[in-house]
């Protein structure tokens, strides 16, 4: 029994704040999309905000335009990031100091690294000068209007850059770890490099992987700094429009802005849940060397 | 051939947009269709100059905010991790679960909540509310390099203290915090970029009387004069590689005094 109480004592520094401050916060954010404890007296049912939302189809294209953006980008990052991290591993000693450059990105707050992207991707930018002197375009018009296509273009560079020394940092731990031997041996075999890369260390990098797109996605698909800067209006990110209701909106609106959140918290969970769940399927059938 | 492959794309992805940077700072005029800046003038930094206090005082204040959080999380995460790097009890890989959700689930869906309590608690607008909020969504990677910490010091050094009679406390301060210093900074810094690279939480909870370096970069980025944003967009990239060498510095000299390198 002393033990119990000896434990509990010592994780109570984190499990206070954790229960006051995390299950807090979300829990009056749920009571809040109720309608209870808002800023002013909520009129009408409890379900009324999830009622409207999901009546809503801009509600919708917000969420999957959400969605979209973040997949792509974590899958962008994890991708070119496993890739780097490999050729940079590869490397040999003397030069492995200077591709330190990689750690850039990781120092920038999303806000300066959202500026990058401006600077360079704008129809104005650097790109479009570099087309132009290359003779690719003539006039600034020629120029695609990337930043604001619709498509979240612009987003989707802010996040893969910022994402991509992530997950390089990430793989990099594991590769450190790695057994050359494992390499040289398929190589005396005669296995190609593609081949190397594919079946032998790909599949050691895998924990790697995953937790590298699990916390890029679900950051890039409810993060703020990044939209702020280069958002655009329709379809807009989910916090982008919790924003808007939350500050612009009069106090009315409240319990819809906290029902979104609601919504993306529930999905975060789930997604978690599904993505590790299925993780878990398919590597139990993957012979472990 | 291949290295030079490697490395081409490296540079070109993250050692441009700095030499970018660089030249924006210096060429507030530069404009399509110029691959190189026509003329370069020092406007921006004029500029810095004459709104220096301002810009000090919010680096300052952010530096302040994100140190604070590092030692928050520090204190949160101590004691607990040595629990779990040296435990096993039911249900711990749940509740270790349960605790790293924090820095997965998008940090808005609590922070709004706990704005209302925050405003209740006045701990909205005060230094105070800025670093619970920011050390609520950080701490998760300082609690996971602890747990690294204490599972690769093992339990033997205790044992030893413990049989030559040290307390408690004693045990901690001086024999497991030395020990655990390099998995305090490297859990620590990750919270303090994390700190002090977020715009949202602060401008949330802190509401404009907490000053912050992304509040003063923000309205820069799309105002006409982008040198301005450039040169604190480079500050921001120096300082906390400065802060880490000299923290490294230190660590080392220390280190060396008590002969343990």
């Amino acid at each position: 029994m002393s033990w119990t109480i000896k434990h509990c004592l010592r994780l109570s520094p984190l499990i206070l704040p954790y229960l006051v401050l995390f299950c807090g916060g979300v829990f009056l954010t749920v009571c809040q999309s109720f309608g209870i404890l808002t800023p002013l007296p909520h009129e009408g049912g409890a379900l009324d905000a999830y009622a409207k939302l999901l009546a809503d189809p801009a509600f919708f294209a917000s969420f999957f335009f959400s969605l979209g953006v973040a997949a792509v980008s974590a899958l962008l990052a994890v991708i070119t990031g496993t890739i780097l991290a490999y050729r940079v591993w590869q490397l040999p000693r003397q030069l492995a100091t200077a591709s330190l450059v990689y750690k850039i990105p990781l120092i920038l707050p999303h806000i300066s690294v959202a500026f990058v992207i401006l600077i360079f991707w704008s129809p104005s930018g650097i790109v479009a000068s570099v087309a132009h002197w290359l003779g690719v375009i003539q006039t600034l018009h020629d120029f695609p209007n990337l930043l604001y296509s619709g498509w979240g273009i612009g987003m989707i560079l802010a996040y893969t850059l910022k994402g991509t020394p992530f997950s390089m940092l990430l793989v990099m731990a594991l590769l450190f770890r790695f057994d050359v031997r494992q390499i040289q041996t398929a190589t005396m075999l005669g296995a190609s490099g593609l081949r190397i890369f594919f079946t032998i260390v790909l599949p050691r990098l895998a924990p790697a992987l995953h937790t590298g797109f699990i916390i890029l996605f679900l950051y890039s698909f409810g993060a703020f700094d990044i939209p702020y800067v280069l958002s655009e209006s329709r379809p807009g990110m989910l916090s982008i429009h919790v924003y808007n209701l939350y500050f612009k909106h009069d106090l009315a609106r409240r319990p819809e802005a906290m029902a979104i959140l609601v919504i993306m918290f529930c999905f975060a969970v789930l997604f978690i849940i599904a993505y590790s769940k299925i993780v878990n399927r398919l590597e139990s059938g993957v012979r472990k060397l | 051939m291949k290295h030079a492959a490697t490395f081409l794309v490296l540079i070109l992805l993250f050692a441009l947009p700095v030499v970018v940077l660089a030249l924006v700072s210096l060429a507030p005029g530069w404009r399509f269709p110029d691959v190189w800046p026509a003329d370069f003038s020092i406007k921006g930094l004029i500029y810095l100059a004459q709104h220096q206090r301002q810009i000090l005082m919010s680096l300052g204040s952010s530096c302040l905010f994100s140190l604070l959080t590092v030692l928050t999380t520090l204190l949160m995460c101590l004691l607990p991790a040595a629990v779990f790097a040296r435990s096993n009890f039911s249900g711990k890989a749940l509740l270790e679960g349960l605790l790293l959700a924090p820095a997965l689930v998008p940090p808005m869906t609590f922070a709004m909540g706990l704005h209302f309590l925050f405003i209740k608690f006045s701990l909205a607008d005060t230094l105070a509310g800025v670093v619970l909020i920011l050390a609520m969504f950080s701490y998760p990677y300082m609690f996971r390099s602890l747990v690294a910490g204490f599972q690769t010091m093992g339990k033997d050094y205790r044992l030893c203290a413990e049989n030559l009679g040290a307390g408690t406390m004693s045990i901690l301060l001086q024999v497991e915090l030395p020990l655990l210093m390099p998995a305090v900074i490297a859990g620590g810094s990750v919270v303090f970029l994390v700190a002090f690279s977020e715009y949202f939480l602060v401008f949330l909870i802190g509401g404009g009387s907490v000053d912050s370096f992304t509040g003063t970069l923000f309205p820069l980025l799309n105002s006409s004069n982008r040198s301005l944003a450039a040169i604190l967009t480079l500050i921001f990239l120096c300082l906390p590689i400065v802060l880490f060498l000299v923290i490294d510095t230190i660590l080392v000299q220390a280190y060396r005094k008590k002969g343990m390198i």
